[in-house]
């Protein structure tokens, strides 16, 4: 795009002047998308100066850079705990990163790094200890004290990855239920949940990345914090655009900043972000206007343990405001997980900062980069998968079969499964020895009346790491494998991955 | 209305719910149930008001199975809920709803003590008491 960034309704100088006498025009995205659809683009942005956004959810890619302060005599911190969550020292003597999914070794998912974090800002004094291996200039090998946020030197907010533009919602088909980063999935299509402001998001405001780039002016936890990159993964041609953001931890406030945990899946941080767009073009004019029915997202199933999830279907955020979806004819219930009601608070923060004065805009020194590859992580070398494990000789049996014979038969080729199949080798059913056992002992004659129907199966392409969690999961110690027309080609059971595993330790 | 029911080791293998079913034909709803030899704590919800109430509650006085009404299925937190709306949709009979500036909204009634809320939160503000 040619003149991004121009100018061309008012400049920075402009909007900074008129905040400095309080007649700045400024209204939230909210208000800027209401009043857009009533009076039309070009009036709405010949009158506003600046339209302020929020967001406030989970956002796993943030920390904190500490600085402790030299004790006497002094160490270098080669490990080190806050509350007992580790915290990353490969840096200088006294200085730590504590980041946010990082969890304590006492507590585990009960507490982490976004909590110490929450902890610091509400002020709470938060343990300290570490160990060293002691040198010349620093002889001491341990320390173990308290510390609060006003005693550190530095406490810098340095996040990696905020602000998503928008985010996936997830559903789940599998019949078991789910925890996930995108919180609990019901089984079966039960529910759906979202992440991601809306029409208040700051990256859906500025999404040709006119005006915000490196030194932009933000609401950061509550303090002001400012824009210091892209983030990790940032990825605007997909509307997946992220933020690197820094900003003093002393500034902000423990209600911007919420540690969280997410049930069986790790804590994080809530962080409150708020980034002021200025109306500087009608091309970025168009952009704040954009309302949560033109702002869509894919409902991934979060039931395929895989870098690519199936979309089950494409939704705007009004429909996934509204409570409820449609999925394969069925009615399904939706909630957000990160705050809408806070989100909105923080637009109507910065709004009122830069209306009293308090909060001047700042030009970008660089643009953020409107184009970024995505790439994913290939795993070179081989990596087991189901068809290097899986035995390949399976014992069968239709189910008319009688339980005596496929006793003996268990006995003479020594397996403990067998799956039961048709005419034409499909899969419909598995006996173990123990359903045998039970079966004879209950004086049962057909396979029929005691296999299972509903059988947990595997893919020969599927990884060994997920075939190995499934068969914990569903407590059970093997599973045939089918190919696409449900055909038995194999069974993989725990024996097969107990084998590897002792020629893999050999 | 729910009722927390304690059983004492001597009534605690009578049939005392069917009975009680059977009798006034309310279909009480066993939500909670701990048994053992020595007595039992069931949660209960009694779909039920006024005399029809009050002759359940009786009913399970006279079995010797105390019946006190719970008045509070869960709280939520206030401080410390950011009304972000993960306990809403995984909360399998939607006791749980978002009002329309986004607060957390539960209807006790319909609640049936399942707990999802509890771990849904991301902020631990929601407990059984």
């Amino acid at each position: 795009m040619k003149h991004v960034g121009t100018e061309t309704l008012r400049t920075y100088e402009q909007i900074n002047e008129r905040v400095k006498k309080g007649d700045a025009v400024v209204v939230t995205a909210d208000e800027f998308v209401a009043q857009v659809q009533n009076c039309g683009i070009e009036t709405v942005a010949k009158e506003v100066d600046v339209v302020t956004t929020g967001t406030f959810g989970a956002m796993c890619s943030s920390g904190a850079f500490l600085n402790f302060g030299h004790s006497e005599p002094p160490i270098k911190m080669f490990k080190c705990w806050l509350n007992d969550v580790p915290a990353y020292k490969g840096l200088a003597a006294v200085d730590a990163y504590v980041g946010a999914t990082a969890m304590s070794e006492s507590e585990g998912f009960d507490y982490g790094g976004g909590h110490v974090i929450e902890d610091l800002v509400s002020r709470k004094e938060v343990e300290l200890r570490a160990e060293a291996y002691g040198t010349d200039c620093y002889p001491r090998k341990a320390i173990e004290t308290t510390i609060v946020l006003d005693d550190l030197n530095q406490a810098v907010l340095v996040n990696p990855r905020n602000a998503y533009e928008h985010y996936n919602a997830a559903t789940n088909s599998t019949d078991r239920i789910l925890y996930t980063y995108m919180g609990t999935l019901l089984p079966n299509h039960g529910n759906v949940t979202y992440s991601g402001a809306g029409q208040l998001s700051p990256l859906y405001k500025d999404k040709n990345f006119e005006t915000i780039g490196i030194g932009t002016r933000i609401f950061l936890g509550g303090g002001i914090g400012y824009v210091i990159g892209e983030g990790t993964q940032h990825s605007p041609q997909n509307e997946f655009g992220t933020l690197m953001v820094r900003g003093n931890l002393k500034q902000m406030k423990p209600k911007y900043l919420r540690g969280a945990t997410y049930y069986r899946y790790g804590t994080s941080l809530y962080v409150g972000v708020g980034i002021p767009i200025p109306i500087i073009n009608l091309r970025v004019a168009g952009s704040a206007a954009l309302p949560d029915n033109q702002i869509f997202t894919n409902i991934l199933d979060y039931g395929v343990p895989s870098r690519s999830r199936p979309a089950v279907k494409k939704v705007s955020y009004a429909d996934l405001k509204l409570g409820k979806v449609v999925i394969n004819g069925r009615s399904v219930p939706t909630s957000p997980l990160s705050s809408f009601k806070y989100a909105k608070e923080i637009a109507e923060t910065l709004k009122r900062w830069i209306q009293g004065g308090l909060f001047f805009l700042s030009r970008p020194a660089e643009l953020l980069p409107n184009q970024s590859e995505f790439k994913p992580l290939e795993v070179r070398g081989h990596e087991l998968r189901v068809k290097d494990i899986m035995t390949v000789k399976v014992t069968t049996a239709r189910p008319n079969h009688d339980v005596r014979m496929i006793a003996s038969l268990i006995v003479r080729n020594g397996v403990d499964h067998v799956p039961i199949v048709n005419g034409d080798s499909r899969l419909v059913g598995i006996v173990t020895s123990w359903d045998l056992a039970r079966a004879l002992a209950e004086g049962k004659s057909t396979l029929e009346e005691v296999m299972t129907t509903k059988v947990i199966t595997a893919r020969e392409n599927e990884s060994g790491d997920v075939v190995a969690r499934r068969l914990t999961q569903h407590n059970i110690s093997g599973m045939p494998v089918v190919d696409d027309a449900n055909k038995v080609i194999g069974i993989v059971t725990t024996d097969d991955l107990a084998k590897l595993l002792r020629k893999w330790k050999e | 209305m729910k009722l927390r029911l304690l059983y004492t080791r001597s009534n605690v293998s009578n049939p005392v719910i069917s009975d009680i079913v059977l009798k006034t034909r309310v279909p009480i709803n066993i939500l909670e149930a701990k048994v053992s030899l020595n007595g039992g704590e069931m949660v209960v919800d009694v779909p039920a008001t006024g005399k029809e109430l009050d002759e359940v509650r009786g009913l399970f006085e006279r079995a010797g199975v105390s019946a006190k009404e719970i008045k509070s299925v869960m709280e939520i937190d206030s401080e410390k809920c950011i009304s972000c709306g993960a306990c809403v949709s995984p909360c399998p009979v939607q006791a749980i709803k978002q009002k329309p500036e986004w607060d957390i909204e539960l209807d006790e009634g319909r609640c049936i003590r399942c707990l999802i809320c509890v771990n849904a939160c991301p902020v631990r503000a929601i407990r059984s008491p």
